[in-house]
């Protein structure tokens, strides 16, 4: 399916321009990051504590807080600036940021991944089904499709999640299991209704992309002569119009993970996520001390930044390196 | 597909009195528009296109039938439709005796294996993402025909057959230029060993060297598999060159089939003569020939003209019997007909700026004279016969009153033809079975003897060579009887 | 045609080269023509032989990565030689301006008032949000500015600005540019027979048909009244019946306004019924060009002949067709060598054929031959052999299949370099 000509291509346009190299170094180092952050972490990003002024700890308390606290007398500020100890500081309830927006790059890629994969799972059968079929299947498919559109996704995935709850599914990390990584979480916990609220409002999407794709290459001869040989509407799906559709639907999709990790940042920024290792979560919590102590939603901020750059960045390539017009398709 | 045998049974092995192998009686294929969900719900009725309206011709095993007309007459519709590509809106197709339209099972998949098509684009009929070895044993795999190896052998062997080589089967469509690709889709078309073929425009995105090279190639084999095909193409010459009958197609139907020679030489149907006219030939007297050039364009699909289909543009259009008035002032009037039938004149232009003025779309009655005047000389171009004058003058005086209505009538009264009264009816062919053809079947009735009767054998059509023109009417009477053959 | 038999268009050693991925494509080369005043000149030839990359050249309309990188268009015109000989006396000769040395203003306000171009598809050439008739009173106004200033100012001032575009939102009435060149367009409309100027004149291109447009498209060139018409492919996309109005157009507007026509389709029949002198395009050069009766009765070219021989005509008389071998060159200044570019599908190719030949005379008046056959009968025992270049392919399977044959074929790159991506010359 892969041909040798779209091997050329991508490597022809990957080193024709800086941007692809940009994107693909980018991409690689979270994830990176993501995989070995259990190596890669300084503290537990869970464990909350409270650090006097010259970052000596003191016992943590157990609940959360904001601010400064009294404590015999004395004031003690709870987010501590960058040290040698906390490379990028503690958040407000004394968590190490650095390991938490290693944790948090984890939970964004993998909803980012897995939400793509549910909206590619529903919508790319659906748009090819209604582009390819027409009439009133089309008809049909495409009303529940608008009707889907017509909510905003924040609301509708608020709303889902009104009704069933946040269900966060523990996965249990590999590292800490085979003893790699001691002090650090066992498990993490990944948004599951968040998961699948993203891929249901991103669906969509991919319904629409593919059944443009699908109403035009059914028109295209060769459907047309393998109807003729009596070829049978699954094959035709799979066989012609499936591979034919592909390159504008893995563009939309690396563009789309792109949206469907700011989508969860902005859920995890509302509270509605189920875990708090989230960058979103993350950025909503250094609001209030946006002044005093930037560095707290500074650092998960350019994480999703740089993610969604590097995610664009390599959309645009595989657009431009799939895309048979650009080169060498003769017309 | 020799072209000098221009007999209707085609191969020898045909019996004379054999059954055709294809039989289409009466195919209607329309489109609908403004028929989505939405549409309906704001209550826009759907219009139709009426892409082939009545449709009927027979090939024999062995011939070539050629289907010529211009774009949008319908000519590819036709072909699909047949293949059972698209399903018809009324009409039946006879393969072998069996209606395509009702087959089922291992009926449909012995169908899909004996009828095969080669489509026009070289670029579109290939899936861009297989190699040309995966394209060409498509059909094998979906029939499951042998084994692996086999297909292979199979697939090498056919590409051999259409001139390419076999090193060439992990290539991808891209790496081909035109003519080896349409060698590919033909190659595709034969892996099943078809009987029929329709070729739709094979050839025409081709140059003509290459072009000349493919139907050399389906020349030949066509006597190698003893091959029947159906040519769909608007190139009249690789009609003529490659065709044993033509069927000339207008808007959606036949108006003449016959033995291409026949057609070709003595041609009936004043459109199949225009458009015969309108090729330039490739030689050095071109110059000096003179032709006659159609005037308009082809009307639209979803609002055809009653009656004959092409009697808007048609230059042998028949005056009523009583007035005695030459074709091309005939032809003016009818034009004019139909520009006030159609409101395209606009009557606020008419003359300097201001010399008209309209109040309640009513001119004041002491310029009308000179209003009718200078309408008359912006939309006729030419003088008419004074009692003919007299009337389309009383026509535009009607417009000077912006009464479009009765200045429509007033002509009609006077110049309603035939033509536009009834759809002639493709005669020769037994008609009275082929209900599809339109709206006038009734032969004998109101059609009389239409005007100067043009080629000086022409008064009939005969049995093989038959002619959807009023022209030609008389033949319609004893067409009934004399079923085609 | 006239007797004056002044050239008003002197192409010579014209090169148009593309520069892309796979590299260098050699679309014109050495290209030389000479074009009289009121002549139909016909180009004809293959998709990929350059026709149409010619016919730019000439309206200076090559973009990137084409280049015109040799030659001069020399254009006869005595008062643009006056107005530019001070500034660039190496542009002038004698009455004829190169156009490939004066500077890309002077050659753009030519565009329109000395050349104009009609091409094949009309649709694409008018903007589907305007009317026709604003479409062509466009035209007019630029035309009539240009020619009121001295040739060498820039011609198109007054740019479309956001705010007209602003404006004309707002003010659906001041649509056209004056009322003098409305009246121009409905002029125009009429010249070029579409009925009902003034009402088609409020219509846009989508109310038109594919006949009328192309009508339209023809008035659009002749808004300046140009000197020499540049036809690509006019009819190609149009069916008979209309293609033969819009020939007659052409002819009869050819003799009304005594324009120079270069017509330039891969019909020999388009060829045949218009023009009077031809020439004949293989692989970026012409490889034949004379008189319409020269090329078409008199042929020398072996190439020429295959064109006329692969040629199915209508009283059915030709039998089997003759096709030339083989498929359209690559031409990739790489894959080119340095000899007769068709002798590889030629059936006469000898051995003076591996050097590339130059214009030969072929008797006759102005009838010029690249082949060696205008010099020296065919010499069966000079003749190539079978297979010297490499078989690609069989010609057009004639043969029959022979399995053997495979294992000696073991060339078979030449097949894939068609040049469909080189220079948008497909047809």
């Amino acid at each position: 399916m892969i041909s040798d000509r779209v091997k050329s291509n991508l490597k022809r346009t990957f080193f024709q321009s800086l941007l692809p190299k940009i994107g693909l170094v980018l991409l690689v180092s979270i994830i990176l990051m993501a995989t070995f952050a259990p190596l890669l972490a300084t503290h537990d990003p869970t464990r909350t504590g409270y650090y006097d002024e010259q970052g000596a700890e003191y016992p943590p308390i157990g609940h959360e807080y904001t601010g400064s606290i009294a404590e015999d007398g004395e004031i003690v500020e709870i987010t501590v600036e960058p040290t040698s100890e906390h490379i990028l500081g503690t958040n407000n309830v004394g968590q190490d940021v650095y390991s938490r927006f290693l944790y948090g790059a984890r939970v964004s890629l993998l909803v980012g991944v897995l939400g793509t994969i549910m909206a590619l799972a529903i919508g790319v059968p659906v748009g090819l089904i209604a582009g390819y079929y027409g009439g009133r299947v089309d008809d049909a498919l495409m009303r529940v499709a608008d009707t889907m559109l017509a909510f905003p996704a924040l609301v509708l995935a608020l709303a889902l999640i009104g009704v069933f709850g946040e269900s966060p599914v523990m996965v249990p990390d590999p590292f800490v299991m085979i003893g790699l990584a001691d002090g650090m979480p066992e498990a993490i916990p990944i948004p599951g209704t968040v998961t699948i609220v993203v891929g249901l409002v991103s669906w969509v999407w991919f319904a629409r992309v593919a059944r443009g794709e699908a109403l035009a290459i059914r028109n295209e001869e060769y459907v047309k002569a393998a109807k003729s040989f009596g070829t049978s509407d699954r094959t035709i799906l799979l066989q012609h119009v499936l591979p034919n559709s592909l390159t504008p639907i893995i563009v939309l999709a690396t563009i789309q993970i792109a949206v469907i990790i700011l989508l969860e940042a902005s859920l995890a920024y509302l509270g509605f996520s189920g875990t708090t290792l989230s960058w979103g979560y993350e950025i909503e919590r250094g609001q209030d001390v946006l002044r005093t102590r930037p560095w707290v939603s500074m650092f998960p901020g350019i994480g999703i930044v740089l993610t969604v750059i590097g995610v664009n960045l390599l959309g645009d390539w595989f657009r431009d390196a799939l895309d048979p017009n650009i080169e060498g398709e003769g017309r | 597909m020799s072209t000098e045998t221009p007999d209707t049974a085609g191969a020898g092995d045909a019996p004379a009195d054999g059954q055709p192998l294809v039989r289409v009686d009466g195919l209607e294929k329309y489109f609908w528009e403004n028929n989505s969900l939405v549409d309906r719900l704001l209550g826009d009725d759907p219009v139709a296109v009426r892409a082939v309206d009545g449709v009927s011709f027979d090939i024999q095993e062995g011939e070539t039938l050629g289907l010529v007309g211009e774009s949008g007459c319908g000519k590819s519709t036709t072909g699909e439709t047949l293949l059972r590509l698209q399903e018809p809106t009324a009409g039946r197709v006879e393969f072998d005796g069996q209606n395509v339209y009702d087959l089922e099972g291992s009926d449909l998949t012995e169908f899909r294996r004996d009828a095969q098509v080669v489509f026009q684009d070289p670029f579109s009929s290939l899936d861009p993402r297989m190699t040309i070895g995966e394209i060409v044993q498509q059909p094998l795999a979906v029939h499951d025909v042998g084994t692996e190896q086999e297909r292979e052998r199979r697939v090498r062997e056919l590409l051999e057959r259409v001139g390419l080589s076999v090193e060439q089967l992990d290539r991808y469509p891209h790496e081909f230029s035109g003519g080896q690709r349409q060698r590919i889709g033909i190659a595709r078309a034969l892996a099943l060993d078809p009987e029929f073929l329709v070729l739709d425009e094979p050839t025409s995105a081709l140059d003509v060297s290459v072009q000349a090279q493919v139907l050399n190639l389906l020349d030949d084999l066509q006597a190698e598999f003893d091959l029947t095909y159906l040519l769909i193409s608007h190139d009249l010459s690789v009609i003529r060159h490659i065709c044993d009958r033509v069927a000339v197609m207008y808007l959606g139907e036949i108006v003449e089939i016959g033995p291409a020679a026949d057609v070709f030489e003595d041609p009936k149907h004043p459109y199949t003569e225009a458009l015969l006219e309108s090729v330039p030939r490739a030689s050095t007297d071109e110059q000096d020939r003179e032709i006659e050039t159609l005037s308009g364009d082809v009307p639209s699909p979803r609002d055809p003209p009653s009656g004959c289909r092409f009697r808007t543009r048609c230059p042998k259009v028949i005056p009523p019997e009583d007035i005695d008035i030459d074709r091309a002032a005939f032809r003016a009037i009818m034009d004019l007909r139909e520009r006030i039938e159609g409101r395209d004149i606009s009557l606020e232009t008419v003359g300097e700026d201001g010399q008209f003025e309209f109040e309640d779309g009513r001119l004041a009655v002491g310029d009308r004279s000179e209003f009718v005047a200078t309408l008359k000389e912006r939309v006729l171009d030419r003088d008419l016969p004074a009692r003919d004058d007299a009337i389309v003058e009383e026509a535009l005086a009607e417009l000077a009153a912006s009464d479009w209505e009765a200045a429509a009538e007033r002509l009609r009264d006077e110049y309603e033809t035939v033509c536009e009264r009834q759809n002639p009816p493709l005669s020769g062919t037994g008609t009275e079975t082929r209900a599809g053809a339109g709206t006038g079947t009734g032969t004998g009735t109101g059609m009389e003897k239409a005007g100067p009767s043009s080629t000086s054998d022409g008064s009939s059509a005969d049995e093989d060579h038959p002619v959807a023109c009023h022209l030609f009417a008389e033949s319609g009477h004893r067409a009934p009887e004399s079923d085609s053959r | 045609m006239t007797n004056t038999q002044q050239e008003i268009l002197r192409v010579s050693d014209l090169s148009t080269r593309f520069f892309t991925q796979e590299g260098q494509v050699n679309a014109v080369a050495d290209l030389d023509l000479r074009i009289e005043r009121g002549e139909v000149f016909g180009i004809v030839g293959e998709s990929g032989s350059g026709k149409s990359v010619t016919a730019r050249s000439i309206m200076d309309l090559i973009e990137p990565p084409g280049e015109i990188t040799d030659g001069s268009i020399e254009f006869h015109d005595s008062d643009l030689a006056d107005a530019v000989r001070d500034d660039y006396p190496e542009a002038v000769d004698g009455e004829y301006v190169d156009l490939l040395e004066v500077p890309p203003e002077i050659r753009e306000s030519l565009r329109g008032t000395s050349f104009s171009m009609i091409f094949q598809d009309p649709e694409s050439s008018f903007n589907p949000t305007l009317t026709v008739g604003e479409q062509l009173a466009e035209a007019v106004e630029v035309q009539r500015r240009a020619s009121s200033r001295p040739r060498s100012t820039r011609a198109k001032t007054e740019e479309y600005s956001f705010g007209s575009f602003a404006l004309s939102t707002v003010l659906p009435s001041k649509k056209y540019v004056t009322e003098e060149s409305r009246n121009r367009a409905i002029e125009l409309l009429e010249l070029v027979g579409i009925p009902d100027p003034v009402e088609r004149a409020d219509e846009y291109p989508h109310e038109y048909s594919g006949g009328m447009l192309q009508r339209a498209m023809i008035a659009q060139a002749l808004a300046g009244e140009p000197d020499v018409l540049v036809a690509d492919e006019p009819t190609t996309a149009l069916d008979v019946t209309i293609q033969a109005q819009v020939l007659d157009l052409l002819a009869d507007l050819q003799e009304e306004t005594g324009m120079t026509i270069v017509l330039i389709t891969h019909n020999l029949g388009v060829i045949a019924r218009m023009c009077d002198r031809v020439g004949v395009m293989y692989a970026g050069e012409i490889v034949e060009r004379g008189s319409l009766e020269d090329v078409f009765d008199e042929h020398v070219h072996p190439y020429t002949e295959g064109l006329l021989g692969s040629l199915p005509d209508l009283d059915g008389t030709t039998g089997r067709l003759q096709p030339i071998a083989g498929n359209v060159p690559s031409l990739l200044d790489s894959e080119m060598e340095n000899r007769c570019y068709f002798a590889d599908r030629c059936p006469k190719a000898m051995e003076d054929c591996l050097d590339h030949p130059p214009e030969y005379d072929a008797g006759g008046d102005d009838h010029e031959v690249r082949c060696v056959l205008a010099e020296r009968r065919y010499d069966r025992t000079r003749a190539l052999p079978d297979g010297y270049f490499g078989e690609t392919e069989r010609a057009a399977a004639d043969k029959h299949a022979d399995p053997d044959r495979t294992e000696e074929d073991v060339q078979p790159e030449r097949a894939e370099g068609t040049v469909e991506s080189s220079g948008g010359d497909r047809l």
